[in-house]
Parts: C-alpha cells; structure tokens; sequence
C-alpha cells in the first residue's frame, strides 16, 4: 500500500524531534542555586552597575518576594521552583571580538547548525547582529555604521554604563516593576538584553536583531529589551531565539519595553523556536513573557511573532495608545503540537483620540496541545473615534487538541467601533483531495495550506525573517494529521 | 490508454456506478454525457481516487497497469488530470505558489529537480497567453472569490501547466461565457496530441462544437448506456434523454 | 462595604434555621437543600474578584436590609397588574405575590399535563419520582444557585408528558409589593418536558414598589428526545428591582429549545444561562435583547456545552445602550471532543448611544474537536450615519430615523419569537424605549 495515512502522519510526527536539540559546551561562571536581596545585590555588582541600578533592583525584588504567581492563564505546568534556578551565568572569557575569526569556535558552530550562522547573518543585507548567548552579549556588529547615524545599540549592561541617563529615564516606565510576577522577577534579576535608542527624525537604515538562546544547564534567563524611537524615528527590530534540547524544565522570563514618541514607529518582529519538550511533554522552556509598548501621538507599534516553539508560553505583546492619532498592531502565528501550551494575545489601550489597532492572530493547534488566544480592546471615555478590528482564526489538526479564545472586549466610549471575529476550522478533506489531484502529497498539501492560513501574518515579517518562519511553521508541523 | 471494465461503485452503501465500462486510447476526445445525478462526477473522481467511494467490483488500468491502489498524488504523477466541476477554495494559497508547488512535486516524484524560476516563469507567460489569463489573477488565492467561470478557465490554466497524459474536463464548460468557452475550448485543443486524450463530461453540444469528440458515451443511472459519434450529442441536444431510457426497457 | 454583605450573608444563614422550621425536613430534597446551604456559607455572594463576576457588582444591591421571608399574604387585583401580563390570549398562568402563590390570579392545569407548583411537586407522592430524577440535577453549585437551592420552597412546576403539545403557551410571573423595604424572593422553576412534547413559556418578574427587590431565579428545564421548548424571558422592571436569573437546559437527541431574554429595565439584571447538549441533532438556540438608560446594568452570561456530535447552537444578543448604563456579554462555547461537527453560532452586536455607557464583552470559544464550524462575532458601533442621513432626507425626522435603524438591528432577534401576541408586545416595548411612535408592523 502506498497510501500515506493518518497513522503514518501521526508515527512520523511522533519519531520527529528538535531540530536543534544539542548542547554547547562553553565554560560559564555561574552563581550558586537560589535568590534572595544578596543576590540581586551580587549580581548589580558584578555588572559594575551604578548604585540607583541596584536600589532599582532591590525594589523589584521586594515587590516580587510578596507577588504570587499567577495562575488565570489557559496552561497547567509544574511551577518552578525559584530558588532551584542559579540567576546569573557568563561565559567565563569575554572575547573582545573584532571579527568572526574571534567568536569561540563552538559558538560559530552551534549557529551552523541553527542555520543562521554569522557568516550567513553578515551576508544577509543590512541586519546587524546582536548576539546574546547565555546572559551576557560576546559580539556586537556593525555598531560603527549606526554610530554614525547616533543609533545606540548595545547590551543593556553597557547601556547602563555608557548612557545611564537614557536607561534610567525610560527604564520600568512602561513595564513598572510592579507590574506582575515576572516582570518584578525580570526587574530584580536581569543579566542582560539589549538597549536601543534611535535619534530624532533618524530612520534606522538596517533590521537590528538579536539571537537569544538558552544554554547553562539549570539557568533561568531574564533579558531586559528596552527600545526607545524618539520623535520622528523608525526602527524594525528582529529576535529570534532556539534552544538546547535537554530534559530539564527552563524557565524564561523577559521583558521587552518599546517606546514610541510623537510621529515614531516600531516594528518589533519574533521568531520564537524555544525548545518545546520532546514528544511526550517532557521538558521544554517555559516562556512567560512581558511585552509592551507606549504610543505618543502619531506613533506606531507594530508587533508580530511567529511562535512554534517552548513548552509553555505566556505572552502578551500589548500596545497603550496614549498619543491621539497613534496606532497599535498585532499579527500572531502561534503553532503548537505535541504537548505545548500557548496562551497569548494582546492588548490594546485606547486613551488617546483616532487612535486605531489591528488585531489578526491564527493559531494552529497539533498534537496534543492546547492553544490560546487570550486578548484586551479596551476603550477608555475619553478615547474619540477609537477602532479596532481583531480577527482571530484557529485550525485545529487531529482530535487531541484544542482551541481556545478569549477575548475581552471594554468599550466607555460611545464613538468607538470594535470589530471581533473568530472562527475555527480544520484543513478540509476536499482541500486535500484537490491537492492530491494536482500532484501534492498530503503532507506538502498541509504545508501549503497552513502557510495560506498564515498568510496575512507571513507578511507582515520582514523579508529574511520570513523565510525562516515559513520554514520554522513547515518544521513544527511535519507530520500533523489533516 | 484508460481502460475501465465493469466497475461498481457505492458510497455510504448507496450503490451509485452498476458496471460501467469504457476504454480511452491516446489521441482520442471521449464525450461522457447524461442525466443530472447519473454517476459523472463519480466516475471522474473515482478515476482521480477520491477515497469516499468504495469501488466495490471492477478493475481501472491506465497504461495497462492496475491503479485503484495508487494514492490520487500518484495517479497525478501519472498524468491524470481532473478538472473538477466545483473546485475548491485554499485561502492565502495564490495561483501561482499552487501551480508551482504541483508542478515541482510531480518532477520531484520523476526524480527530476524543481524546475528553474525561469522556465517556470516562462512557461506560466506562455499559457496563460494561451488561455487570455490576466496574469494579476495568478497572485490571487486559489479559487477564492473567483467566478465561476474564473474558476473553470483556472482549472484549464492549470492542465495547460500540468499537461497531463489523461485529462478529464467535469463540466468545465458551464459557468464560462461565450467567449470564455472558445478561448478554453481552444486551448484544449492546442494542447491535444496524438499521445494524450481527454474525456469532457458535459451537458450541451456547443462545448462540443469546439472539441470535437471522437466518442460519444451516455451514463445512465451508472452505467455507459449508449455510445456514438459526435452526431449522437446533437441528436441528445435535440431529443433529450427519455428516447433512450424509453429504448433500455 | 464587605462588613455590609457580611451582614447579609450572616443574616441569610442565621434564618436557615427558620426556613427548616416551615417546610418538611424529612423530604428527599432536604439533603440537597442542606448541601446546598452549607455551599453557600461557604462561598458566600459573588464579588468582581470571581472571574464570572469581572464586570458586574452585586455590591450596591447587597447592602439593602432584605427581609427574607415575606410573612404577610399580599393580595393584588388584576385590573392593577393586567397589562404585566400577556393577556390578550388565553395562557395557563402560574402567578406568584411576594413569593407566594396566587391562586386568585393563577390558572393551572392537572389536565394531561402538570402545570402548577413547585410546594406542592415538593410534598405530595405523586410527583415524587419527578423531582427524585430531575431536581436539581443540572443547577451549577456556584454562590447563588446555591443560595436558591437551600432556600427552594415555591416556584413554577410544569411537566410535559410523553407526545403532549401544549395547546397554550404558559406564563410565570412573580410579582412583589414592596410592603417590605426590600425584598428577597428566590423562584424556583422545573420544567420537563417528555419525548415528542411541546411547550412555550414565557416568564416575567415584576415589581409593584420603588421598594428595593432582588430576585434570585433558578430554572432547570429538561427536554427529552424530540421535545420542543420555547422560552422567553421579559426583563422591564423597576429601576430599584434587580434580577438575577439562573437557568439550565438540559437537552436529548434532536430536542429543540429556544430561550429569549428581553432585557429592558431593572436595576442589576445578571442571566446566566447554561445549555447542555446531551445528545445528537439538538438544536440550541439563544437570543436576546438588551435595550436599558439611566444606570441600568445587564450582564447576559451564556454557556453552551456541546458534548454529543452533530449538533448546533446559534446565539445572536443585540444590544443598545443609553445614559451611563452598562451591558456585559460573556458567551463561551465549548465543544468536547466527541462533539465532531458541531455547529456553533455566537453574535454579539452592540451600539452605545451616549456618552457614559459602558459594554464589556468576552465571547469564548474553547474547541476541543476539530471537524467543527465555529464562529463568534462581536462589534461595537454606532448607528450608520449615511442611513440615518438618507432617511432624514426623504423626510423621517432624525429621532424616528434612528429608531428604524435601532429597531431594524435588533430585528433579527426578533425574527424566531413564535408567539404573534409576545412579538407584538416586545415591539411595543422597544417603540416605548426608544422613545417613539410609529408603526412598527411586523
Ligand atoms: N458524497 C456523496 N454522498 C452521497 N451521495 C453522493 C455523493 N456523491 C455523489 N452522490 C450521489 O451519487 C449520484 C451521482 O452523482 P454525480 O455527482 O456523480 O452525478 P453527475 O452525473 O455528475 O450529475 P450532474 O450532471 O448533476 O453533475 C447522485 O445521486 C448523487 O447525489
Ligand atoms: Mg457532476
């Protein structure tokens, strides 16, 4: 028989692990296991940071020690134990590197086998790349290039030695410490992240991305990303991040602030592929993002990711439309299988007047797994002629899964206009069919398909970006039942 | 070419084709026409593979080989084509990734590489020459929103790009305008060699006007009740069909 | 503000004590009545912090000195209360005064079927089998069901047998007086209704006094294979009366149940109402219209569990908001696994008209089964502009313009009530809400 079948798709499915499941092998210097204020302390220290940095993160910590967990999100995890997790890592030499020829070997390495390997990266038109492994950033590029432009774009930890005026004006103001259980983690905590200011009317003239990645054994990882557009200014930041594979659960938590001043605009793009556990749930990051940006007015934040990655995702790329006129975006592809959890959304904060936001997010469920969209439009009273259009679409693939929304909808204001739409669907046996007739095997039929339910989304990448999520999408999905 | 011999087919235990025969040599056009709900479309996807009918007796071989366990990809790879009479939607899936999708996965199972961006290109300016296609319509996504007569002349698009060894055309005519059915017609034709062969399932003469058939078969209630040449469409498109189910009892 | 609600839960639980001396205590339902109680003892009222309860505060309500039983009989005549009633045809009427039933404006039957009173479904034998298999088989645990299930006592009775179609739609209404300074009253309704049979019910609660009311409804409605309910709700009371209104529909193979809920008055109305589908082919369908002023609260919380395969839900609520009133929408749909080929259906269409209004809305759907067709819709907005402009220039003044445009939205809702007479009376209501007088012919 050469029928390809369910249960074949569902075998191989089965037998398909992390493409990127290996291991690193670079000396660290890693704290001892636990958190409490001497902690926070020995890590303000280490980093050198100025004093009102260290009472920052003392604050930060207080807040968390009295904080609990939350638990209202759709997903069920083992909780962490925090003081289980060592809450600083680096590699033990910081190399000073000019050039390629000067990142550790194995690091070069482990980016081949990502498939976005430096060279490949500096070859890529205009992307400058920002690369943090573990807690601490090993290389920074084209920094010159931007210079030139007045663009900073740095490691948070240099940001607060270089420019502390910058970083502690804008620093919390969006995400305030208190804000919820991780981002008071984040806050007490953070090793490192990147930090980046564009000047007034500057256009930033290349993508900035960032490669995150997990690696100690053990380590918890808290990035701190702060971006800051002044007035007139534009920038498209890219992060994507992928995992070592290993039985252990990691936990994530960053937080990611973006400021928009008047008349600028953010793109904030993600490819997130964290390692998601192995076929039978087992292991795989837990991600409990903090993502959220303010608009003066005339600004825009646009926020798209594609996740396919972690055990257990928490994350809500939000928008305050403060400024009158201002717009907030968000293009979602979330895709889970095996085992994962995802509950993610956004919100939107209407304050200002005209303001406008789009929400579009398609998740795709496999597997067994379980996914979410959880989001906000509210409409403050004073918020004229404030629009929304959200439109959330789920595709469920196989019987084991499920999908799930929730949206919450606030309006105070009798000239806003909200649109809400969801729907759900499976990929139907006559697509199938047509695609078989034409000669397209089932699984390349599911491939094809999906891709065209994550279109709208797909699109909104930038061009690089896309590429890689396509085939990030085509790589979680290999082997799903139609 | 094709050659089907008494085949039964049922679906949900409704027995819907009693013993159909019928043979399709290379160079041939075989009309296939009859009454509404007869079995057309059914035979069409049978021929295809569509797996809700059980084919419960009967043997379907092309090329003298057994393909009712081929995988409907397969029997693509094989050069059977079906246009089909609803052809269906694939949101955000534009024309063009389609067709080049199908295309490359049909070489890909020859053991040929993708075929070069540039032949592809040049190979879609050409038919959808062929066919007057606007070429903005191949960005669209597959069939949604489409006419219906857009979706038909897109089904022919895509035979011409295929081009395939046995094409089955489910009333592809209906839904086209006038002008519409000469250019599709036309292309078909154009496409005819003495190595492949079409079938045209189809309801009206003047689709048969333009491809003039070699055979003409009536379906009735599952079964090739009468077969001709050209002249029995006319006298069908005169008559009706209630003189030949009158001359089966 | 908590030390008042402590004050009226405490008040509630030291009169239990009361309640068991007036009703048998060696009844089958005792158990439950007294599970029940010690639920609520437990949980106490609902406050925002219960994610149910996220958009609506009982708190206001709460604080009233409610007196719990209601000892004095109080009768009314029918002229004074004719028009609460659909009276322009002949119903079965269960009516009740303060909590107690009025036989004097009541119209039961014993006829083939059972329309008549929970008391005595309660005590006498011959109902025993009934209540032992259907009592309180699918009301939520939660605070306030609970509440009601301790205190259950009197309410509507109606059974359908076997192949029954009810020639006359039935009407439950609970009236109150106000001859205390505020008053608790908590109907307790069951309906079953057996393979084949047919029913319409419509239900109102009606205060008589600017009297402080609060009505804590529990209904549980069974409808067995082929059976067809309709139900509709008629929410306009006073502006001091709130209602909360517990309802749960449980549903067999092919049973088709209706439930409209017209909401257009009242201080804090809170419906929740919970539809389980056990069964294939059923057909659930939930409609409402809410059209409030002044600082009216309306909080329509919908569940529909789809549990068996090919079955369908519709909901559609339409809603219009004036003053500083606030409308809630919280619908979830959950499809099971089994449950292949669901069709589910939920719109949510709101207009503010005024400034201070206020809609929160949070349409779920939480999917487990993969061959279904699910969709939600929810929009605010406000009246088309360019409609109201063009019917302004062919002469209909603004005001009634935007009353077409109001009554044509909310239409749709309209389009399933099958009682001509209750059409009619909601349409009048709507005319009288929006404030106009014109035709509004079907
Ligand atoms: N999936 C199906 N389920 C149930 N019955 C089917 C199915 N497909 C076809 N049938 C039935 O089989 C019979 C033949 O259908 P078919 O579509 O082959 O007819 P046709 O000859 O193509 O008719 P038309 O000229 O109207 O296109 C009809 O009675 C039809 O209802
Ligand atoms: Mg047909």
């Amino acid at each position: 028989m050469s029928k390809y079948t369910e249960e074949d798709l569902e075998q191989e499915l089965k037998t398909k692990e992390y493409e990127y499941g290996f291991y690193t092998d670079i000396e660290s210097e890693t704290f001892a296991k636990g958190l409490n204020e001497d902690v926070v302390r020995a890590i303000s220290k280490k980093k050198n940071e100025p004093q009102w940095m260290t009472d920052w993160r003392i604050e930060a910590f207080r807040v968390w020690e009295k904080m609990e967990e939350p638990d209202w999100a759709n997903v069920k995890y083992p909780k962490p134990d925090f003081q289980g997790i060592a809450y600083y890592s680096a590699p033990k030499q910081k190399p000073k590197l000019n050039s390629l020829d000067e990142v550790d070997p194995d690091l070069l390495e482990t980016f081949k086998k990502l498939g976005i390997s430096l060279e490949e990266q500096k070859r890529l038109a205009n992307v400058a790349v920002d690369i943090v492994i573990d807690s601490v950033s090993v290389a920074t590029t084209f920094k010159k290039t931007l210079g030139e432009k007045g663009i900073i774009f740095m490691p948070i930890s240099e940001a607060i030695q270089e420019h502390p005026e910058l970083v502690r004006k804008h620093l919390g103001t969006v995400v305030p410490t208190s804000d919820n259980f991780y981002a008071a983690l984040n806050s007490a905590v953070f090793s490192d992240g990147s930090f980046c200011y564009i000047p007034k009317g500057v256009k930033c003239p290349m993508e900035l991305s960032t490669y995150f990645r997990i690696n100690e054994g053990g380590t918890g990882q808290f990035e701190r990303t702060l971006v800051v557009a002044d007035k007139g200014s534009y920038v498209s930041y890219l992060e994507g991040c992928t995992a070592p594979s290993r039985d252990e659960n990691q936990l994530h938590a960053a937080v990611v602030e973006l400021i928009a001043l008047d008349d600028a605009e953010i793109k904030y793009s993600t490819v997130q592929n964290w390692y998601p556990g192995d076929a039978d749930g087992k292991g795989g990051v837990f991600n409990f993002v903090t993502k959220r940006g303010i608009c003066e007015t005339n600004a825009k934040i646009s926020w798209t990711q594609v996740e396919t990655g972690s055990a257990v995702t928490w994350k809500y790329p939000s928008c305050i439309l403060k400024g009158n006129n201002s717009v907030g975006e968000f293009y979602s592809i979330a895709v889970t299988n095996h085992h994962q959890q995802a509950d993610t959304g956004t919100k939107m904060i209407h304050l200002g007047k005209n303001t406008k936001s789009t929400i579009i997010s398609k998740g795709i469920s496999a597997g067994k797994s379980q996914n979410s969209y959880r989001g906000l439009v509210h409409v403050g009273a004073r918020a004229e002629n404030a629009r929304n259009f959200s439109q959330c679409d789920s595709l469920l693939m196989g019987n084991a899964c499920g999908a799930h929304t929730f949206p919450y909808i606030e309006a105070k204001n009798k000239s806003a206009q909200i649109e809400h739409e969801a729907t759900t669907s499976k990929i139907g046996e006559d697509q199938l069919f047509y695609c078989n007739q034409r000669g397209i095997d089932t699984e390349k039929a599911i491939a094809l398909i999906v891709n065209g339910f994550s279109k709208e989304v797909l699109n909104k990448l930038p061009m690089e970006f896309a590429v890689e999520a396509q085939k990030l999408l085509e790589i979680s999905l290999e082997g799903s039942v139609g | 070419m094709l050659k089907i011999n008494n085949l039964h087919a049922s679906i949900d235990d409704k027995s819907i084709l009693k013993g159909l025969n019928i043979e399709v040599k290379a160079g041939e056009i075989h009309a296939i026409m009859g009454p509404n709900g007869a079995g057309k479309s059914t035979l069409a996807n049978i021929i295809a593979g569509k797996e809700e009918y059980e084919v419960t007796d009967g043997i379907i071989e092309l090329d003298g080989e057994d393909i009712s366990e081929l995988a409907p990809e397969e029997r693509a790879h094989n050069g059977v084509f079906l246009s089909f009479q609803y052809p269906v939607e694939i949101p955000g899936v534009s024309v063009t990734n389609f067709i080049k999708t199908a295309i490359n996965e049909t070489r890909k199972a020859k053991g040929l590489e993708d075929m070069p961006a540039k032949d592809m290109l040049k190979m879609i300016r050409e038919k959808s020459e062929l066919l007057e296609i606007d070429r903005k319509f191949l960005s669209r996504s597959l069939n949604e929103g489409f006419s219906g007569g857009e979706k038909k002349r897109n089904e022919i698009f895509q035979m011409a790009m295929l081009e395939p060894k046995l094409a089955i055309l489910d009333e592809t005519d209906s839904g086209l305008d006038i002008d519409a059915l000469r250019i599709v017609a036309n292309g078909v034709n154009k496409l005819k060699s003495k190595d492949n062969a079409v079938i045209v399932i189809t309801h009206y003469q003047r689709l048969l006007d333009y491809i003039v058939p070699d055979f003409v078969h009536v379906l009735h209630d599952g079964k090739i009740v009468k077969t001709g040449d050209a002249s029995l469409a006319l006298e069908l498109e005169a008559k009706g069909y209630d003189w030949i189910k009158k001359e089966l009892v | 503000m908590t030390k008042v609600k402590m004050e009226l839960k405490e008040k509630i639980v030291a009169s239990y004590v009361a309640f068991e001396n007036d009703v048998d205590i060696n009844s089958e339902i005792h158990d439950i009545r007294t599970e029940a109680f010690q639920n609520f003892e437990k949980l106490g009222f609902p406050t925002k912090k219960l994610e149910a309860w996220k958009y609506t505060s009982l708190n206001s309500v709460l604080k009233n000195d409610f007196s719990i039983f209601p000892n004095k009989e109080n009768a009314i005549e029918f002229a004074d209360v004719k028009k609460y009633f659909i009276h322009d045809i002949d119903t079965y009427k269960v009516v009740f005064i303060d909590g107690k039933y009025s036989s004097f404006l009541s119209d039961t039957t014993h006829d083939g079927k059972d329309v008549c009173l929970m008391s005595s479904a309660l005590s006498k034998p011959k109902y025993k089998s009934v209540i032992k298999k259907y009592f309180n088989k699918i009301a939520k645990q939660d605070n306030l069901t609970s509440l009601n299930t301790a205190f259950t006592n009197e309410g509507a009775y109606i059974y359908i047998p076997k192949n029954v179609e009810v020639e006359k739609p039935i009407q439950i209404i609970n009236f109150t007086t106000g001859n205390d300074v505020a008053t608790m009253i908590q109907p307790r309704n069951l309906v079953v209704v057996e393979e084949n049979a047919h029913v319409q019910i419509i239900e109102r609660h009606q205060s008589l006094t600017d009297n402080a009311v609060l009505t804590n409804s529990v209904t549980e409605i069974f409808s067995a294979k082929n059976a067809t309910v309709d139900y509709y709700k008629i929410q306009n009371d006073k502006d001091n009366a709130s209602l909360v209104d517990n309802t749960f529909i449980e549903q067999k193979t092919n049973s088709v149940v209706s439930v409209h809920t017209f909401s257009f008055g009242g201080n804090i109305t809170r419906n929740n109402l919970n539809f389980y589908q056990r069964g294939e082919h059923i057909d659930s369908i939930l409609k409402g219209i809410t059209i409030i002023e002044g600082k009216q609260h309306v909080d329509h919380h919908t569940l529909v569990h789809h549990i068996e395969p090919n079955c369908e839900s519709h909901q559609d609520y339409k809603g219009i908001f004036d003053a500083r009133s606030t409308g809630v929408f919280n619908g979830k749909v959950i499809v099971e696994k089994e449950a292949q080929k669901t069709n589910a259906y939920q719109q949510n269409n709101n207009v503010l008209v005024s400034d201070k209004a206020t809609i929160n809305a949070k349409p779920q759907l939480e999917i487990f089964a993969d061959d279904v067709k699910c969709s939600h819709g929810c929009t605010i907005g406000q009246l088309d502009e360019d409609a109201l402009f063009y019917m302004q220039q062919r002469g209909i003044p603004k005001k009634e313009g935007k009353a077409l445009l109001m009554y044509a939205f909310a239409n749709t809702v309209l389009e399933s009530v099958k009682i001509p007479e209750v059409k009619q009376r909601i349409n009048k209501l709507i005319a009288t809400k929006l404030g106009v007088h014109i035709g509004f012919d079907l």
